[in-house]
């Protein structure tokens, strides 16, 4: 596929660097020289330079010829005028990151339709939305929705209090009953293993668990892992994903949220109806003790500046806080983040980028979701008749090493599939599966 | 990574084999040997090389400059096992004179040497021409994404301009045009009366513009006014970017109206012409006005795009011919075309930077721009392209002195250190056109042979691992 991309910022350049990797025709344009240097000399890729809303450069790049546009600079008018200008130049599909709500809230005057944009993406959004997820399921680490959210990837701690440490993955499912779930990944002191019946869980581990939505606080409750019960919860950073989340949040936990220009702390305040906005500089930690965070029982990092949220959420753990989340953007630092004691982060550029190439990816068999610092992705497949996987019992195949079946949708029931499970042709399934497996398990399904 | 070129250029040794097996001449086992001999290098050296996953830009310039290195020494084994040129010395600069498209030659009688062998001279130069790690970039999926570190290291040009997003597919784009090409020219030299291998041997090094020609007297062996034409044209085409040529394909005349690069290679061209036309004019060097604008029009095509055919002896020419030659040798081709030296497109912004630092000198706060096909060139490209100026004249002043010193009179010392960085092949005095390069003694040999390899790799790529800077960690 040819694919125009426009804003070479963090989220264009993860987005270029993974459809190139695709083997994609990728041709990006920025506004700044220097940017359109560098990917030009780290990836195969086209870049040019120049406005992304220019007729002129938009015809250079050779939208003529191009199946789709996305749109990802920081300026929702950029973005929807070359949605525009690709409409006009027949690109089937166009993708705009915009931040003004009231351009994606239906029965407005002017609609994501009008403007010939296929889907629009507001990355503060989707990571406050993630961010509000992860309070509620304050266990979890990670939470991946599939299937309109129905099955979910679940990254849980594992410590002391685990009821089964030590014992093997086979015997540990005897003890939840007629719970449905799957045990697809750990991560062990930095590497991630895809487990086998024999494994078993150790303190330490990072677990990743695919089960039905509605199962998970059960799940936890007999895995004795205490519930994390989350009262107050104090946001540092007033951006865009900072009020979202707190908007998200504020009805039903009691929510501060620290912001340190007073004009913008005005501002923030007019549109929030319950939480609290406190205008101060949040690395300070008188101003913090002041405003309680010892009582806290969440504290999340938003700012602009990943160090700022690394450290102050370092600080947070350091008091003790049980639940701890960091806006970290920099996609260098997500391998770090584990080993310097941050279990949870949230980046916006992954977020947005997995977003993307889910809806890029609708219509094919494929669709992938990774998770971070995590090797394995997530891919959703659909066996196609007379595929090897749908002749015999799960039990029966010979699944490759590094992957493993999460869930199945058969005709709008979801299930997690046990070893006499059978996938049958067109259901929606999802592996899980190390890089290298990946290839093997498609073909079981072709 | 250069045991896959290896590999792919004992592939290419497949044809000379056959060659030699129609021909009966007796070349089939030296091919067969060099063949089995290079493929075999080519298979170890890819197994016990780590295969780095990401080149980077500093391995881009070693990669390319030691491949070229080895292919040229691969290269040379059938010359030197078929016994055809036992000289080590000379059997390399031979090969290496081939692969850069340069043209110059050791063998004093060409017409001798058997046809397999002189069909392998022209196809390394073809190889040569377009690079042989673009084709692999375009062949070979292994090299992907640090194909393009390569790529940049080999084509030709101060900037390179990618026609498709992806790497590979450009290399593709630029072999194709390349092929497409090439079959026309056999065609047009065969209807010319040329038999299929003559057509081939000589395509391959017009469109290389490398020269090698499979007679003593060069193109003037053929005196039909057609083959002669073809070959002006077919030169003058090797000589013009291949994008360009792509752009043409695909209907789009305009741009290339509009290139001041390929406006300012036509000018240049018909001036050369003209002084050619006019000096042989009144002198009556020739009998009509017919011949002295084809000899005129050949040699200038001939020796601009750095092919090195000759047509004539131009050293019988007047004086200001003669100088017009040796200048000429310094032009080359347009960027990204298959043509030596310089570049016309360094030469225009060398013109055009010059002629915006006068007018800085009248107007000294005035802000002007050094413009290219309307659109300003930043100011890294033309540091860039002076830095690259000076180092290639310095190499030529250099060159210069060690050839005097190895016993060339002035004529012959300057010519050959022009004629071999810029890829031409003939020069005047020793080395003139009814000449060849093998009364110079050894040492010059290699020394032109290094000039070669830095030559048609853009100076900087051979150069910089000379500087110490590119081997510090």
């Amino acid at each position: 596929m040819k694919i125009v991309i426009i804003g070479a910022g963090q989220i264009g350049s993860n987005l270029v660097k993974r459809l190139s990797q695709e083997n994609h025709e990728v041709i990006l344009i920025d506004i700044d020289p220097q940017k359109v240097k560098k990917t030009q000399e780290n990836l195969d890729i086209m870049a040019i330079h120049g406005s992304g809303s220019s007729i002129n450069v938009l015809d250079k790049a050779g939208i003529k010829g191009a199946d789709m546009l996305v749109a990802v600079t920081d300026k929702d008018e950029i973005n929807i005028v070359s949605c525009m200008i690709a409409g006009r130049f027949n690109v089937a599909t166009k993708i705009a990151r915009i931040k003004d709500a009231e351009f994606s809230t239906s029965g407005e005057i002017l609609t994501g339709r009008d403007l010939g944009i296929d889907m629009m993406i507001n990355p503060e959004l989707l990571t406050a939305t993630r961010i509000a997820a992860l309070i509620r399921q304050a266990n979890a680490t990670d939470l991946i929705g599939f299937f309109d959210g129905r099955i979910q990837i679940l990254g849980l701690h594992i410590d002391e209090q685990f009821n089964f440490l030590g014992q093997p993955l086979k015997d540990v499912t005897q003890h939840f009953g007629e719970l449905n779930f799957r045990t697809i990944a750990v991560r062990r002191r930095q590497q991630t293993l895809i487990p086998t019946g024999d494994n078993c869980l150790l303190s330490g581990d990072q677990v990743f668990v695919m089960a039905e939505t509605e199962d998970i606080p059960r799940l936890i409750d007999i895995a004795g892992l205490k519930p994390l019960h989350i009262e107050n919860v104090m946001i540092l950073g007033g951006g865009h994903i900072g009020v979202e989340s707190a908007r998200l949040l504020e009805k039903d936990f009691n929510v501060k949220i620290i912001e340190s220009s007073q004009e913008k702390s005005a501002e923030i305040a007019k549109g929030l109806n319950n939480a609290l906005v406190i205008c101060g500089d949040g690395t300070e930690i008188d101003l913090l003790a002041q405003e309680g965070i010892v009582e806290m029982d969440a504290f999340v990092a938003v700012t602009g500046k990943d160090e700022t949220n690394i450290i102050s959420t370092l600080m947070a753990k350091h008091l003790k806080i049980p639940r701890t989340i960091a806006l970290v953007n920099n996609t260098d630092y997500i391998p770090i983040t584990p080993s310097i004691g941050l279990e949870t982060t949230v980046s916006k550029q992954m977020i947005t980028v997995n977003a993307i190439l889910k809806y890029i990816r609708r219509g094919e068999i494929i669709s992938i979701d990774t998770l971070q610092g995590i090797d394995a992705e997530a891919i959703e497949l659909v066996p196609k008749k007379g595929a090897k996987i749908t002749k015999k019992p799960l039990k029966d195949i010979h699944f490759p090493k590094g992957a493993i079946v999460g869930a199945v949708l058969h005709e709008e029931t979801v299930f997690v599939p046990v070893g006499d499970s059978r996938i049958q042709a067109g259901d929606k399934t999802v592996v899980f599966a190390l890089p290298e497996a990946i290839h093997k398990v498609e073909a079981l399904f072709d | 990574m250069i045991g896959a070129f290896l590999c792919f250029l004992a592939l290419s040794m497949i044809f000379p084999l056959l060659v030699s097996l129609y021909y009966q001449d007796n070349t089939t086992i030296a091919f067969a040997i060099s063949l089995s001999v290079t493929i075999l290098s080519g298979l170890l050296l890819w197994k016990f090389t780590p295969a780095g996953d990401q080149i980077r830009i500093r391995d881009g310039f070693a990669i390319v400059t030691f491949s070229w290195i080895f292919m040229a020494a691969f290269g040379s084994l059938p010359f030197l096992i078929s016994g055809e040129i036992p000289s080590v010395t000379d059997a390399f600069f031979e090969t290496m004179s081939g692969f850069t498209t340069t043209g110059a030659t050791i063998l004093e009688d060409i017409e001798v040497v058997p046809r397999a062998l002189l069909f392998w001279r022209s196809l390394i130069q073809w190889l040569g021409g377009m690079g042989i790690i673009v084709l692999s970039v375009a062949v070979l999926p292994l090299l992907g994404v640090g194909g393009m570190q390569l790529f940049r290291a080999e084509v030709p040009g101060p900037t390179k301009d990618k026609l498709s997003p992806r790497v590979r597919d450009t290399a593709k784009i630029l072999w194709g045009v390349y092929v497409l090409i090439s079959a026309v020219e056999t065609v047009l030299l065969m209807i010319g009366g040329l038999n299929l291998y003559d057509a081939l041997c000589h395509t391959f090094t017009t469109m290389a513009t490398g020269g090698f020609a499979n007679y003593n007297a060069s193109i003037g062996h053929f005196q039909n006014p057609f083959v002669q034409y073809v070959f002006i044209v077919f030169m003058f085409m090797a000589g013009v970017n291949f994008s360009l040529h792509f752009r043409m394909l695909k209907g789009d005349l305009r741009t290339c109206w509009r290139d001041s690069e390929f406006l300012f290679y036509v000018t240049l061209l018909l001036i050369g012409t003209l002084v050619l036309g006019l000096a042989t004019g009144f002198s009556s060097t020739f009998s009509t006005t017919g011949e002295t604008i084809r000899h005129s029009l050949f040699q200038s095509v001939s020796i601009m795009t750095t092919t090195g055919y000759v047509t004539a002896d131009y050293e019988t020419w007047p004086y200001v011919a003669q100088a017009l030659i040796f200048l000429f040798m310094f032009v080359g081709g347009c960027a990204g075309s298959t043509g030596g030296s310089i570049k016309v497109v360094r030469l225009l912004l060398l013109l055009k930077a010059t002629i915006s630092e006068i007018k800085k000198l009248i107007h000294p706060h005035g802000v002007i721009p050094v413009r290219i096909g309307g659109k300003p060139v930043s100011r890294d490209i033309i540091s860039n392209i002076l830095g690259f100026f000076f180092l290639y004249i310095l190499i030529f002043y250099v060159g210069f002195l060690v050839m005097s010193a190895l016993g060339l009179d002035m004529r012959s010392a300057l010519s050959s250190v022009a004629a071999t960085l810029g890829n031409v092949g003939p020069g005047f005095g020793v080395i003139g056109p009814t000449h060849t390069y093998a009364t110079i003694p050894a040492a010059g040999k290699w020394f032109l042979t290094f000039l070669m390899l830095t030559g048609r790799l853009e100076i900087f790529t051979v150069i910089i691992l000379f500087s110490r800077s590119f081997w510090k960690v």
